[in-house]
């Protein structure tokens, strides 16, 4: 059970705005309790909501992944492994934290619950989300898939996600949010601890696709020990009416290392506060937060970088390009760079411009009428190219970006 | 009388072409005729107008036509887009090519060119294989750049590999007239025999027309143009032939126009 003092400092926070995005009041939404769900297999899935899932990249026929997880509003309809993948663990968080007693030591350590109102509302209600673990040693290929659906007006959907990586094992983990286009006024918070350990390697590939009236609150954080790898992709496709997110990652073990990629495809009046944190801790620990930012319309974008350098023989990178399509849409980039410790090297580059006049000439100069070159040279550099990406993987987030592309453009 | 057949009208003409560039006069009032299947050289010193000549005749935006036309076929093309005249079958391969980042150049090349395309573009520009492949990396190959074809547009093209790939994709483009602008700068020698004996090949066919911008004396030989027009400070000032060009090797442009024009 969760200490009296985890409750505590929940409460102590519960009035903390967040540094960064808009400020929501969180008492207009309705709370509801997280249930257990009664779906037996994916078969069940009604047509429409194989649909829905699918434009988040979540493969009903459960074909080349290792488990499943689907969670609508706060109910969980299916934790599932596949036969075979010994090792692996997907079970609701509430599950879980019966389950397992040590998994309290878990929640809320990689993000503190007194972070904001957002994560302090998140333990005070009720909560639920997905647990994944693979064990030492175990290699897990094929990806684990989850989405989490948010289907109701002016609801919470209240998410709070552990993943382990145990020592030295390999775990994937794709996960789809998605509104669909109706739903009016909800908020999805969601909170995500990751757990890398010794030699672990873990990568975690998301894909939102949120309706025009939810705001967007996730709270990320990472810990990577010594050796572990974490690779982080984040793909933003259709305009909630604002999102924040800055996913911490802290490399406290020797060579630690983390990549985050994140692709955001801004429109309509949408506003984005989207970013990446870097800590590094440990000796020999290194990492990159790269992003693509697209602003059609008239939404807002801004990209946020930050690299902490705490320890000698560090190495950090940012990068952040932004493509304006419109006049009236904006993009500001904040990198933020401190070195806390001789011996860390960080860099950071930011470009932001429109579709270069002299990119046009050259594609319309080889046939290609304007419309097409513009969409050309933006469907190549939203193209999220993560090195080191299973090609599964890589193919499950092209399409999805080409999906999105073709709805929105 | 003359009497003057269709073949003789010129495919692509300028009639006392004025261009500025961010207005300055860059070219003053230039006279020039290109006829179907032939191959022209066009010299002269640095900075006399020669790229100029051929961007504002592709319709590159910031090359803005202060007097003059340029006629193809007989017709004024002065209103017509990039893409439009591209798809009349005028192509530029450009000297520095910009990066476009994502984008595969085979996937766009099977893109722009009918002769490889395929038949989902969308797979082909996501990445998937597809069957006109083949004989697109035989002619990558051929040209020495098959460890292009899975590279992102000119990112990171070294300058031999820049010319080829640009004259690869103009080629694909199954153009009326080309206009190459250098192609034999930055090219080592072994290079420099496959552009030229992949330029000797188009002009066996004499379906092209060829217009090489170029200070080199090699490739203009090797492939024995048909015609020599020399640029002087935005106006043409000479029109000449194959036997010129080691006589002006030898003078220089200075003393070969002093000569020549009096």
């Amino acid at each position: 059970m969760p200490s009296d003092d985890t409750k505590k400092r929940a409460r102590s926070a519960k009035e903390k705005t967040a540094p960064y995005g808009s400020d929501l009041d969180l008492d207009k939404y309705e709370y509801s309790p997280s249930k257990s769900g009664d779906l037996e297999s994916i078969d069940d899935l009604s047509e429409k909501d194989r649909a829905l899932v699918r434009e988040v990249g979540f493969d009903p026929a459960q074909e080349r992944v290792s488990g499943s997880f689907i969670q609508f509003d706060n109910e969980t309809l299916l934790a599932d492994v596949l036969l075979q993948q010994k090792g692996l663990e997907v079970l609701p968080t509430n599950l879980a934290l019966q389950k397992y007693d040590w998994l309290h030591d878990y929640l809320w350590n990689a993000v503190p619950v007194d972070t904001d109102k957002y994560t302090a509302r998140s333990e005070l209600e009720e909560y639920n989300g997905y647990f994944i673990r693979a064990a030492a040693g175990a290699r897990i290929e094929m990806p684990v898939q989850s989405c989490l659906i948010l289907k109701k007006n002016r609801f919470v959907q209240n998410v709070h996600n552990i993943v382990i990586a145990e020592e030295g094992s390999e775990l994937h983990v794709i996960t789809g949010c998605a509104t669909p286009s109706n739903v009016e006024h909800s908020l999805h918070l969601g909170v995500t601890e990751f757990y890398v350990k010794k030699k672990a390697r873990l990568t975690f590939t998301m894909v939102h696709r949120w309706s025009e009236k939810t705001d967007v609150r996730p709270r990320t954080a990472t810990l990577v020990e010594d050796n572990g790898t974490f690779i982080s992709s984040y793909a933003i496709l259709s305009s909630p009416k604002s999102i924040q997110a800055f996913p911490k990652v802290r490399l406290i073990g020797t060579g630690a290392k983390a990549d985050l990629y994140s692709v955001v495809y801004g429109s309509r009046k949408s506003k984005y506060d989207i970013g990446g944190s870097l800590s590094l801790e440990a000796t020999k620990s290194s990492g990159k937060v790269i992003s693509r930012s697209i602003a059609t319309d008239e939404c807002e974008i801004i990209a946020r970088g930050d690299l902490v350098g705490l320890s000698s023989e560090t190495k950090g990178r940012l990068e952040c390009d932004g493509l304006l399509v419109s006049n009236s849409a904006v993009i500001r980039a904040v990198p933020m760079l401190a070195a806390r410790a001789e011996g860390t090297e960080l860099s950071h580059e930011a470009t932001i411009g429109k579709v270069g006049a002299e990119q046009l000439s050259y594609l319309m100069s080889r046939g290609l009428d304007e419309e097409e070159a513009t969409s050309l040279i933006i469907r190549g550099f939203v193209k999220l190219k993560v090195p080191d990406l299973p090609p599964t993987l890589q193919k499950s987030i092209d399409d999805t970006i080409r999906m999105s592309l073709e709805g929105g453009m | 009388m003359v009497v003057i057949s269709m073949d003789n009208n010129p495919l692509l003409e300028t009639r006392d072409l004025r261009v500025e560039v961010s207005g300055i006069p860059i070219l003053v009032g230039v006279d020039l005729a290109f006829r179907a299947g032939q191959v022209y050289a066009i010299l002269g010193p640095n900075a006399s107008g020669k790229s100029t000549l051929a961007k504002t005749i592709m319709g590159l935006p910031e090359y803005r036509i202060t007097g003059g036309d340029i006629l193809f076929n007989g017709t004024s093309i002065q209103n017509k887009s990039i893409t439009e005249r591209a798809r009349m079958g005028i192509a530029y391969a450009f000297q520095t090519p910009p990066r476009i980042s994502g984008v595969k150049l085979d996937d766009f090349i099977c893109r722009v060119c009918p002769d490889y395309q395929c038949t989902d573009v969308h797979d082909a520009l996501m990445g998937e294989t597809c069957v006109c492949k083949q004989i697109l990396y035989d002619d990558f190959e051929r040209l020495g750049i098959r460890n292009l074809a899975n590279r992102d547009l000119n990112d990171g093209f070294s300058g031999g590999e820049s010319k080829r790939s640009e004259l690869f994709q103009v080629l694909s483009m199954r153009p009326k007239i080309m206009f190459l602008d250098e192609p034999d700068s930055g090219l080592d020698y072994d290079s420099l025999k496959t552009v030229g004996r992949e330029l000797k090949a188009i002009k066996e066919k004499h379906d092209v027309t060829l217009v090489i911008i170029s200070h080199h004396r090699y490739i203009l030989e090797f492939l024995e143009v048909d015609a020599v027009y020399i640029l002087q400070r935005g106006r043409l000032v000479y029109t000449g032939d194959m036997s010129d060009i080691p006589v002006l090797e030898e003078k220089g442009y200075e003393k070969f126009l002093a000569e020549m024009t009096g």
